[in-house]
């Protein structure tokens, strides 16, 4: 992964030296709380219905097992021991001290981490594909590629105060793992018939109150072009985007207020004056990079392990964990292993300290000492040798850490809600334990199958309900949590946005809710087709009949 | 510019001249902050009003808005001492490229130090109109603004009354390096990575 130079320590070691003395200036009475509000956020920190919450970057949700063990330290020095995964790769804690966070960015800077511009109206962490190196339906290795972005985008002066926060991703696979077309850029990989790199560029998708599949605004750019490319973008937003009302001022308003065509002549134009200039990147820039990322020394294993199967076959939990939960790995002999960060009872996302350690450990025993985050808030070891599953899965399961849920309608997104968020309008937390409870019976899940589900306590989206299979919004209805329902949303190739089921439903009925939804899926599916693909068949109508049967 | 960029303009810019893109008031300080040292400040920042006209601007050093300078370009050249332009933070550079030769210098007035619009403002006229004399943000400007406003351009500022201009002298060190190009020198980090290979 990448290693900070002498570069990349001095501005982040001067970084936390500037916060700390913002803080002590605050503290100190010469800088206000509203003066104090923008800088902090700059250094992901917010303020909750409780307390602070510090949000960490995890570029491109590459971790280290290093990394890890001292967000599990900061948890438990500084914090009630335990962080939560976010839909952005990063990591949040949720009850730092405000005097105490210029020591926890000084002890994250010294395992190279920062939580700078992971809130805020900038450019925030680069998000990609979890399975980034490993996939095997992938062109290019998207990660050298969101790390010279996200050092471009680092304290970039001009684009500091855009009129809202401004979200990267990058893919390079066939499958869309990284959600590109619901962010304000997405960068999509594409080799030309010259097999010159270059990416297909969206812009203008995203989530929130006014959900946007992203448009593209150029087909074909090359890849020593994307920092100048990004940098027109940027310019014509700063200088445009509204600021007169906060949920019209993201760039996807922007560019359907102008029209894509008209939004792309005024980036064109202001492209033209410097694309030629110093951002253009080299060859050896890329290569540079790509040096970071480097195949890992896998061990020459001509074919999986015949164990496997037997292990397959005489352990049912084993068999349902490895079904689940793992993935194949483009390496022969290897297998990827995601991580379920949502148990049964637990907040999704969420690990505690001792949880994060012992991962640290795994990875470093059996994964090169790295792990993933991933959007859908669980984790990842990439590179699991098939002849150590069971091993893992023991020592995952022995830390609560196997339940063999991913992409099962457990497997949900889910934000913070009312239980910590000052935005929210409803639970989301308590509603995903209501879910859980009713689908307890596993092979039920499986019978189902991939179910995206995901749900917001409000409609600024942190939990991406609009892409969600089932998505699932809180709205408050005169001092009542309610939930509005959506089905057929997709984050992928073929993005959608969900459509509505109907009105909102009561907090304790979402759970039939849901199953309403699933019992219609099982009547009617055909073939091997998930609920998604039954929806685009049918429609909407048999689901709203069945959920509102009661009603009529 | 391209033509193109003024239609969009247009179709974009949400509020007329008055409204709170631009300064309400006069801003007058006593000090100022040129080339990072503390200097003593003459300038009046004369606010734009509807009923703003050259014979009611103050004796002595003075910037007005961009709007007064086009209107009464003549008549502002023959006064003495200094005669400042300000472009708003909803006014476009490009669109007054014929002045610059003209104009001794520029004001950023910032009605929000949230509002970013000005940095751009700042990274063109030094980038494309190679603008080399001062340009001065004023308005809603503190210590941690200065830093970033001055890799975009700006070498003057004006800090609003009650905020300690001696302690506000340490953002331009606060960060010793940097990624990116901008007016500053900087260079692209990988190309810095490159130089080695």
């Amino acid at each position: 992964m990448y290693k900070y130079d002498a570069v990349d320590k001095t501005i982040v070691a001067d970084r936390v030296e500037q916060f700390r003395g913002q803080v002590s200036r605050h503290l100190a009475g010469e800088l206000s709380a509203t003066d104090l509000a923008p800088l902090r956020l700059r250094n992901g920190l917010y303020m909750q219905i409780h307390a602070h919450m510090l949000r960490v970057s995890i570029p491109y949700g590459l971790v280290s097992s290093e990394q890890m063990r001292a967000l599990a330290q900061v948890s438990r020095q500084y914090d009630k021991g335990y962080g939560h995964f976010t839909t952005r790769q990063n990591i949040q804690f949720n009850w730092p001290e405000l005097a105490d966070v210029p020591d926890i960015l000084q002890d994250l800077s010294n395992v190279e981490m920062h939580a700078i511009q992971t809130s805020g109206n900038c450019i925030r962490n680069i998000s990609s594909d979890h399975y980034a190196g490993v996939a095997t339906d992938e062109i290019i290795d998207p990660r050298p590629y969101c790390e010279i972005i996200r050092q471009w985008s680092t304290l970039h002066p001009e684009f500091y105060w855009l009129p809202r926060k401004f979200k990267i991703a990058v893919t390079g696979a066939t499958e869309d793992r990284a959600a590109v077309k619901f962010h304000d850029i997405g960068l999509e990989v594409v080799v030309n018939d010259a097999k010159q790199v270059g990416f297909r560029v969206y812009v203008g998708g995203g989530l929130g109150r006014t959900p946007v599949i992203g448009k593209v605004i150029k087909e074909f750019l090359p890849r020593e072009d994307i920092l100048s490319y990004c940098e027109a973008i940027l310019r014509v937003y700063n200088l445009h985007g509204r600021r007169d009302n906060k949920y019209k001022a993201r760039i996807k308003i922007l560019v359907n207020a102008m029209g894509i065509d008209d939004f792309r002549d005024e980036v064109e134009a202001e492209w033209s004056h410097f694309k030629d200039g110093e951002l253009k990147l080299h060859d050896i820039d890329f290569e540079t990079m790509q040096a970071f990322f480097p195949k890992p020394a896998y061990d020459n294993l001509n074919s999986g392990d015949d164990r496997v199967a037997k292990w397959r076959d005489l352990d049912s939990r084993f068999k349902a964990w490895y079904d689940n939960n793992t993935v194949e790995h483009i390496q022969p002999g290897y297998r990827i292993v995601n991580i379920s960060l949502k148990e049964h009872g637990v907040a999704p996302g969420d690990a505690t300290d001792a949880q994060m350690d012992a991962i640290a450990s795994i990875a470093e025993q059996y994964s090169f000492a790295e792990i993933r985050v991933t959007h859908e808030q669980n984790l990842v070891l990439a590179d699991i040798r098939e002849q150590d599953l069971l091993e893992v899965w023991k020592a995952l399961d022995a830390e609560r850490l196997a339940t063999p849920n991913i992409g099962s309608v457990n497997d949900m997104i889910c934000c913070p809600g009312l239980d910590f968020c000052s935005l929210a309008n409803a639970s989301s937390i308590s509603v995903a334990k209501q879910i859980n409870e009713k689908f307890n019976d596993f092979d039920e899940l499986y019978d189902i199958g991939e179910v995206k589900l995901k749900m917001s306590g409000c409609m600024n989206a942190c939990g991406h309900h609009h892409v969600g299979h089932i998505g699932i919004l809180g709205v408050d209805k005169k001092g009542e949590e309610w939930y509005q329902l959506t089905v057929g949303g997709d984050a992928t190739n073929n993005a959608a946005l969900g459509t509505h089921l109907g009105k909102a439903i009561a907090k304790d009925r979402v759970g039939d809710a849901i199953g309403d939804i699933l019992d219609v899926y099982k009547d009617i599916r055909t073939g091997d087709e998930r609920l998604l693909d039954t929806f685009r068949r049918v429609g909407i109508d048999p689901f709203k009949e069945k959920v509102y049967a009661e009603d009529s | 510019m391209s033509t193109t960029k003024t239609v969009a303009n247009r179709a974009i810019k949400a509020r007329a001249k008055g409204t709170p893109d631009r300064i309400q008031k006069d801003i007058i300080n006593a000090n100022a902050i040129v080339d990072k040292k503390i200097v003593k400040n003459s300038i009046h920042h004369v606010a734009e009003t509807e009923e703003l006209s050259v014979a009611d601007l103050p004796q002595g050093d003075i910037s007005v808005p961009m709007n007064l300078w086009l209107d009464h370009k003549a008549e502002l050249k023959k006064r003495g001492g200094i005669v400042a332009v300000q472009i708003a933070a909803d006014e476009f550079p490009e669109d007054f490229s014929e002045e610059y030769a003209e104009i001794s210098s520029i004001v950023l007035p910032m009605v929000s130090h949230v509002d970013g619009r000005s940095y751009s403002h700042a990274y063109k006229l030094r980038t494309r109109f190679n603008y080399d004399k001062e340009i001065r943000a004023i308005g809603d400007v503190k210590y941690d603004q200065l830093g970033f406003l001055t890799r975009s351009g700006c070498n003057a500022f004006e800090l609003p009354e009650g905020e300690n201009i001696e302690t506000a002298l340490k953002a331009f060190t606060e960060m010793s390096d940097v990624y990116q190009p901008s007016t500053d020198g900087g260079a692209l980090i990988f190309s810095r990575r490159r130089a080695i290979h």
